[in-house]
């Protein structure tokens, strides 16, 4: 069966997704100050390819390098939920079907632990 | 804001031209901006410029402000020319950081100095340029891998068939059998193999035959000919296909005698001694890739059964013919008679063997 990442239009529609949730994520109060130095360029193309591999894309991020890449960061929960919720939001309104966003979700949820540092 | 679009026509009765100009100015999501030169102050500037570079809370913004580069000579010296200077600034805008392409260019007329200043946020049009590269060298990552993965594909399958009939099951995925009239079969069996103490001794008779088929294949792709497989101590190698060749006959003839002599080089050094039995048949074979999931190419037909019967039929180290081969070779290599023999299968043939290996030396 084809991944969600090849019914979906493969990286033109994931890097559409990325950078609309960033545009959220810097609109939004409670997350934006984690990102005052980041590189954005670089962060928005790791993102993509993260999403890209959860999705089932040509891309792997291994989970040690999630978790060094947010090792001092402080994310704390309710950051974590938020971040979650804009992601959410920006999928839906890419129109993915409900069962896909909740498996996309799902990968997400599971790397918690690898995030969340506070 | 290259002309002025709107002078060019001549107004409409009642329309407030000053009007019209600084909607059209501020409507356009390019920052516009005119300075009084580098170092003067802006004298003009559009919303969207201003978004981008608020003015001073004490005096006057300047374009050096915004372009440091519009500082320095040769900069100066270009756009005194006439010429325009393009920079990207870095700006902060509340919480983004966003990049600004800069274009710098003397306005029309440019009698007192004054500087056109066009401003486009590119920050997205980075973020897209850094992705596309990023993806690009993970796609060609991955298709050096892939080409990787293909050539050690295509090199074991090179082992399980010819190269030929691998082009043709890579075109087309199928495989015809092919009938070759032509063509000479050598099928090599050692003596005594199952009693051979080092039969016992797994991975010593690995290296053993690892080492021996090594060296077989080299010496018959040497003289033209082409291994099809082993089954357990028993070699089998063709000439004359899948790809035809006149020389059939002598190829697999003189390779046969080069076996025996690798053998016989072998056993003068070596602590285990191998004793091989060849036959050699010259009559038709079909030749063809067999089952769809383990896939290998074969071949049938009497050529393979003649050449297995006559096998054992040697004394060690010695090399059987049948007729059709004998025939082939024109007594290019000298050869022995021993009279019609019963072969099953095949009822009365007449069978030589080739001379010059050593064990034709013997009764």
């Amino acid at each position: 069966m084809a991944t969600i990442f090849q019914r979906y239009g493969g990286f033109a529609v994931i890097s559409r997704i990325v950078l609309s949730f960033y545009d959220r994520v810097l609109d939004s109060d409670q997350l934006a100050p984690y990102f005052e130095h980041v590189d954005m360029p670089v962060l928005i193309d790791h993102q993509t390819k993260f999403i890209a591999y959860l999705t089932g894309g040509p891309a792997t991020i291994s989970d040690e390098a999630l978790r060094i890449a947010h090792a001092n960061r402080g994310i704390d929960r309710p950051a974590f939920e938020e971040m979650r919720r804009l992601l959410a939001e920006t999928l839906e309104e890419h129109g993915l079907e409900p069962a896909d966003l909740e498996a996309v979700m799902a990968e997400i949820d599971k790397r918690a632990g690898l995030v969340v540092t506070r | 804001m290259t002309a002025n679009p709107v002078a060019a026509n001549p107004a409409p009765e009642g329309l407030d031209l000053d009007r019209v100009r600084a909607l059209l100015l501020d409507s356009a999501t390019v920052g516009l901006a005119v300075a009084a030169g580098a170092d003067g102050p802006i004298l003009l500037c559009n919303e969207a410029f201003q978004a981008l570079f608020p003015a001073p809370a004490e005096g006057d913004l300047r374009l050096v402000d915004i372009v440091p580069g519009t500082a320095e000579p040769a900069v100066r010296e270009r756009l005194l020319a006439g010429d325009r200077h393009t920079a990207e600034v870095e700006v902060k805008l509340g919480r983004r950081r966003l990049v600004i392409a800069v274009e710098i260019s003397p306005a029309i007329g440019h009698a007192d100095g004054e500087l056109m200043i066009q401003c486009q946020n590119v920050s997205k049009l980075k973020e897209l340029e850094y992705m596309i590269d990023s993806y690009s060298k993970m796609i060609e990552r991955q298709n050096r891998d892939l080409a990787k993965e293909k050539d050690r594909v295509e090199r074991l399958l090179l082992n399980i068939m010819p190269r030929r009939v691998y082009e043709e099951w890579r075109e087309f995925g199928i495989t015809t059998p092919e009938r070759f009239d032509e063509a000479t079969v050598l099928l090599l069996d050692f003596v005594g193999f199952t009693e051979m103490s080092v039969a016992h001794d797994p991975p010593k008779l690995i290296a053993e035959l690892h080492d021996i088929v090594t060296s077989f294949d080299r010496i018959v792709e040497e003289f033209g000919c082409e291994r099809l497989k082993t089954i357990g101590d028993a070699y089998l190698a063709a000439s004359g296909l899948p790809e035809p060749n006149p020389e059939h006959a002598r190829n697999i003839a003189r390779a046969a005698l080069r076996l025996v002599r690798y053998l016989e080089r072998r056993n003068a050094i070596s602590e285990v001694r191998w004793h091989c039995r060849i036959g050699i048949s010259s009559r038709p074979v079909i030749g063809s890739v067999v089952g769809t999931q383990k896939y290998v190419y074969d071949i049938f037909g009497p050529g393979v059964n003649l050449a297995s019967r006559l096998e054992p039929l040697c004394g060690p180290m010695q090399i059987l013919l049948d007729e059709r081969t004998h025939q082939l070779l024109a007594g290019e290599l000298p050869c022995t008679s021993l009279g019609t023999q019963t072969i099953r299968g095949f009822g009365e043939q007449h069978v030589y063997r080739l001379e010059g290996a050593t064990g034709s030396e013997r009764p």
